[in-house]
């Protein structure tokens, strides 16, 4: 049997890790687009991060009430993880649309120290006695797991990438010059602080929910990788957009593919496939770079 | 009439940067904020343009409303990398006239395109963002200011990387636009040659010093109050139609 009539043949099995993970390279290449423009890469590992304390929080919380959350039907809605993971991602997409009026205290410093507090605090909760039953649960999350993906987590990525999509796709121009121009922006009256909120929930909820659904890793990924390439390939915003959205999607799918025939860790592979589109862009501009 | 009045200011961030201010900024007229670098310049605007809260005194608003601004920001603060046309970054300055939600029209365009041509750059409309020259990105940063349709137009530090003659050519063409669209205009300047054959008033600042004095032009040129803003010897000179400003060696008088 051939490696593609072996993979047709576990359609079954697949069907819905690449539906996740089609939906989160689409999305995330998007999205990445502005996360790239605006220099702050670093934002989504650290939401990642963020958004795993969320779910390590919410195991401990059920431990400590004395839920066993493997039991179907005992864990209550609300201390499902995806809400932690949700609720923590955007609380931190809220305190990095701040701006702390202090010199001292750069945005970049304080996704750092997010990003830094999140990871100490997420190896904590997993090494705390109380739940270690479920630390290879968050650990699915911090090292990626696309390789079973429940039908509940696709719905949930499916309605934060709409919403993601409405709210750019309502406010694009304010959130275009916000974030190209923020100074002017304000100076103009155009809500500035309300936007960038817009802008970073909007990124949080994405990441929050894809990070639960395919892993850590290609989320980080997916928001950098194809926006990288696209712009090295235009200089046309609306065309930079379709790019990283081919990009990410295809690159999802081919992951997915090659993981699945080689026998690789999914999330790796859509990441190595994910890297292979930067290959044009750096060909396009090496001639072109000096020293 | 005054689009904007400060009175008995007090600006700063947390604490107190110059002693509390009276200021006015007259419907035609052209106000240069004049200082060394880390004078309180940026902060004084902000405070005028509503952006930064006063730690006292009171600022008011003459029309009933602020003012439509157009503003023109340091060029080098903006990132040349992103994916956009000269277009793109002339149509964010209607954004805020055409409102949340709607797309620009072709009005909008219109606009944006004519604004482009006033300033005679018309043919770079769709040309990228990253292939522009230095002179070129402030022309677009001016059009996009008269974009939006103005009342006064904010100049924060233009002509910083300008040589003096690139400096005069903008400033000309600013002086033109002012004329044409019956503008006031806000010049913020650590550069003592952009001030004279410009502005009206002049507005001194140095928080180091914590000095602050505002007047018309021609007082406000005067040697030992531009000595005591810039620590140094400072000579005026007529030189036909022009003032020519001088830096001397020495201390002030």
């Amino acid at each position: 049997m051939s490696d593609f009539a072996d993979f047709w043949a576990g359609r079954d099995l697949w069907r819905e890790p690449l539906i996740a993970g089609v939906l989160a390279g689409g999305i995330l290449g998007y999205i990445g687009v502005f996360v790239v423009l605006k220099r702050m890469v670093f934002v989504s590992a650290a939401l990642s991060e963020i958004s795993g304390v969320g779910v390590a929080f919410a195991f401990w919380l059920g431990a400590v009430l004395g839920i066993d959350p493997h039991r179907h039907g005992t864990v209550p809605l609300l201390l499902e993880p995806t809400w932690f993971s949700l609720v923590f991602a955007c609380l931190a997409a809220a305190l990095f649309s701040t701006r702390p009026g202090h010199r001292k205290l750069a945005p970049e410093t304080i996704v750092g120290l997010g990003y830094i507090i999140s990871s100490a605090l997420v190896l904590a909760i997993l090494n705390s006695p109380r739940i270690v039953q479920e630390a290879h649960a968050v650990g699915d999350i911090l090292f990626g797991n696309a390789v079973t993906v429940p039908r509940r987590q696709i719905e949930a990525l499916a309605i934060a990438a709409l919403g993601a999509v409405a709210a750019h796709a309502l406010f694009f121009k304010e959130l275009l010059f916000v974030s190209y121009d923020p100074e002017t922006a304000m100076v103009q009256g155009v809500g500035v602080i309300r936007y960038e909120l817009l802008l970073n929930l909007a990124t949080a909820m994405v990441i929050s929910v894809a990070t639960r659904a395919v892993g850590a890793l290609p989320v980080f990924a997916f928001s950098v990788i194809p926006a990288a390439a696209a712009l090295m390939l235009t200089d046309r915003m609306r065309v930079t957009i379709a790019l990283a959205v081919v990009f990410g999607v295809v690159s999802a799918a081919v992951g997915y593919y090659v993981s699945w025939v080689a026998q690789l860790p999914t999330g790796a592979s859509m990441v190595v496939v994910a890297s292979a589109f930067l290959l044009p862009g750096l060909v396009k501009i090496l001639p072109r770079t000096s020293v | 009439m005054e689009l904007i009045r400060l009175e008995r200011a007090v600006i700063g961030y947390r604490t107190p940067l110059l002693p509390p201010i009276d200021l006015a900024v007259r419907a035609g007229s052209t106000l240069g904020v004049l200082g060394p670098n880390g004078a309180g310049k940026t902060a004084l605007l902000k405070s005028m343009l509503g952006l930064l809260p006063l730690l006292g005194g009171r600022r008011m608003l003459p029309l009933g409303r602020p003012p439509r601004v157009g503003y023109v920001p340091q060029r080098d603060r903006l990132d040349m990398s992103w994916p956009l046309s000269v277009l793109d970054v002339v149509l964010m300055g209607r954004a805020p006239r055409v409102g949340p939600v709607r797309r620009y029209t072709a009005r909008d365009r219109k606009a944006a395109c004519d604004a482009l041509s006033e300033i005679g750059v018309g043919d770079l409309a769709s040309r990228p963002l990253y292939a522009l020259s230095g002179g070129q990105h402030q022309k677009v940063l001016v059009a996009r200011a008269l974009a939006a349709d103005p009342e006064l137009l904010v100049l924060d530090e233009p002509t910083s990387a300008m040589d003096p003659a690139a400096e005069r050519v903008l400033l000309d063409l600013v002086a033109r636009l002012k004329s044409a669209h019956n503008l006031s205009v806000v010049l913020v300047t650590h550069q003592l040659t952009a001030i004279p054959g410009f502005a009206t008033d002049v507005a001194l600042v140095d928080r180091e010093r914590g000095l602050f004095e505002v007047g018309p032009a021609e007082q406000m040129l005067d040697p030992q109050k531009l000595g005591r803003l810039y620590g140094r010897e400072v000579r005026v000179a007529k030189v036909g139609d022009t003032v020519a400003i001088v830096i001397g060696e020495g201390m002030p008088n």
